[in-house]
């Protein structure tokens, strides 16, 4: 099964991957990053940090302009992609094997992820 | 409704990422990457359909003194076919818009200018007229302009059949590809190269004999998204971030541009050179930034703990690898080249320090062979 089977999108344009141990991986959809284009800064918040869905936890930088990344659940950060930070380019390569943004420690129930939407829908849904 | 120009179809064959600008519908960036787009023309050669911009004619008995009496610039030195950089302010010195007129003949310039202030130009000269024998023209829905930028320019042109002996800053009728062009050794990119104006009619034609020709020296079509991070690098204005209505051209840092002993009045000559010999409100100040932060237009510029500007302008420099930005400051000694100041990003304060313009050097002062 390919990741793209697996995960969620929100229409803000973030994936929420769910590892089935009580952690999600959160990160941008590669037609996100693909509209973005040349990704040139990431700015990932720090370690224990806590966050509501629906809140900024990240910024992200083209070489056109500067985007917000919010959070698809809430959740607290476990896990950040520090090479990611340090290379952010490498976003444009793959978003979702090495390109994932942070891991997050989270209680979300089915009713919080009720917006969050397959992959083939999402696709759809930004044609 | 959004215009397209008359290339636009081959735009959308070149799977170009399409965006509204300035009331057309102009292509971004092609199937690359604007960094991509952006090297090609430091390094290469790169053509640009700029066809949105507006070209106006002016002619007639009293043209160069009607041109005389709405630019700072003395229009009376201004020799057959050369150019001059130039600004249209308002009654206050501040810019209803920057510009190049070209001297076609005696009595017969042309102004380009931008896409975005065609309509109040044009407005600002007819109310300007005062009874003086002058046509303006307006020609921009006739011609397409196609530029063609870098150190590779000069080698296709010349293989494309155009007679390359010209200086930087001049305007001379001439053919490529066979098509008759007024091509102006001008840009907006800080290389070297052509603005190719030309009758809509040809502009398909001589945009695919372009992107032919110019295969051996590595040419792309390169969208709006580089010709920014270009005219960054060089510390080119654009106008409605770098300038507008409530800024003189001495603020801007174009005084370089402005002649003192010119005799002829002109719409805020007053203030422009009261402000040339005391200096303005503000200044625009070149900035690096200190760490991988990039500033972006609108972020506030911090001086010593106070609020003393903001970023017009701003993103990464992909020739330097370092982000670099353009600020509007107070005007206060104390701001001046090396001098550390702070730009908000994210609710963060973040070192940038002030450079001298332009931030890559300039390659477009070119004699004539």
């Amino acid at each position: 099964m390919g990741i793209t089977e697996k995960i969620l999108c929100s229409s803000t344009h973030e994936y929420l991957l769910d590892n089935e141990d009580g952690t999600f991986t959160i990160g941008l959809t590669d037609y996100a990053v693909e509209q973005l284009g040349d990704i040139v800064f990431l700015e990932l918040p720090e370690v224990g940090t806590e966050f509501k869905k629906g809140e900024s936890f990240a910024a992200i930088e083209s070489v056109k302009a500067a985007s917000e990344i919010y959070m698809p659940i809430s959740g607290k950060i476990i896990e950040i992609n520090e090479h990611l930070v340090e290379a952010p380019e490498e976003l444009n390569q793959d978003v979702y094997e090495n390109g994932w943004l942070v891991k997050v420690e989270s209680d979300a129930d089915a009713a919080e992820m009720a917006d969050l939407m397959e992959y083939e829908d999402y696709k759809e849904s930004v044609k | 409704m959004t215009k397209e120009t008359y290339l636009h179809e081959k735009h959308i064959a070149l799977n170009a990422k399409m965006v509204d600008f300035a009331g057309w519908h102009m292509p971004v960036q092609y199937k690359t990457t604007i960094i991509e787009e952006h090297n090609t023309v430091r390094n290469a050669v790169g053509l640009f359909d700029v066809s949105h911009m507006g070209e106006v004619f002016v002619s007639g008995k009293d043209a160069l003194k009607f041109l005389n009496s709405v630019v700072p610039q003395d229009i009376s030195k201004l020799a057959y076919e050369k150019a001059v950089y130039c600004q249209l302010p308002n009654k206050n010195g501040g810019l209803i818009d920057d510009l190049i007129i070209y001297k076609l003949g005696i009595k017969d310039y042309l102004i380009i200018c931008n896409a975005s202030r065609l309509d109040e130009d044009l407005n600002w000269l007819v109310r300007n007229k005062r009874g003086l024998d002058v046509k303006i023209d307006n020609q921009s829905h006739n011609f397409s302009l196609l530029a063609i930028q870098g150190p590779k320019a000069a080698d296709l042109m010349r293989k494309m059949g155009l007679n390359t002996n010209q200086d930087s800053f001049t305007i001379k009728a001439g053919e490529v590809a066979g098509i008759k062009v007024l091509a102006s050794r001008t840009g907006y990119t800080g290389e070297d190269g052509w603005e190719i104006l030309v009758e809509n009619e040809f502009s398909e034609y001589l945009w695919d004999k372009i992107l032919e020709a110019g295969q051996e020296f590595g040419i792309k079509p390169i969208g709006l998204g580089a010709r920014d991070t270009l005219r960054l690098e060089a510390a080119l204005h654009l106008y409605g971030n770098d300038l507008d209505e409530d800024t003189t051209p001495v603020e801007a840092g174009l005084s370089w541009s402005i002649p003192k002993d010119k005799d002829a009045n002109y719409n805020g000559k007053a203030v422009i050179m009261e402000q040339l010999a005391n200096g303005g409100r503000k200044k625009l100040i070149a900035l690096k930034m200190r760490d991988k932060s990039i500033a972006r237009h609108g972020y506030d510029v911090y001086f010593n703990g106070e609020k003393a500007g903001h970023i017009t302008s701003g993103g990464p420099s992909p020739t330097l690898g370092e982000n670099i930005a353009l600020a509007y400051v107070k005007n206060l000694k104390e701001i001046c080249t090396d001098t550390v100041v702070q730009v908000m990003i994210r609710e963060k304060l973040h070192d940038a320090v002030v450079v001298k313009k332009p931030f890559v050097s300039k390659r477009n002062k070119v004699k004539g062979e």
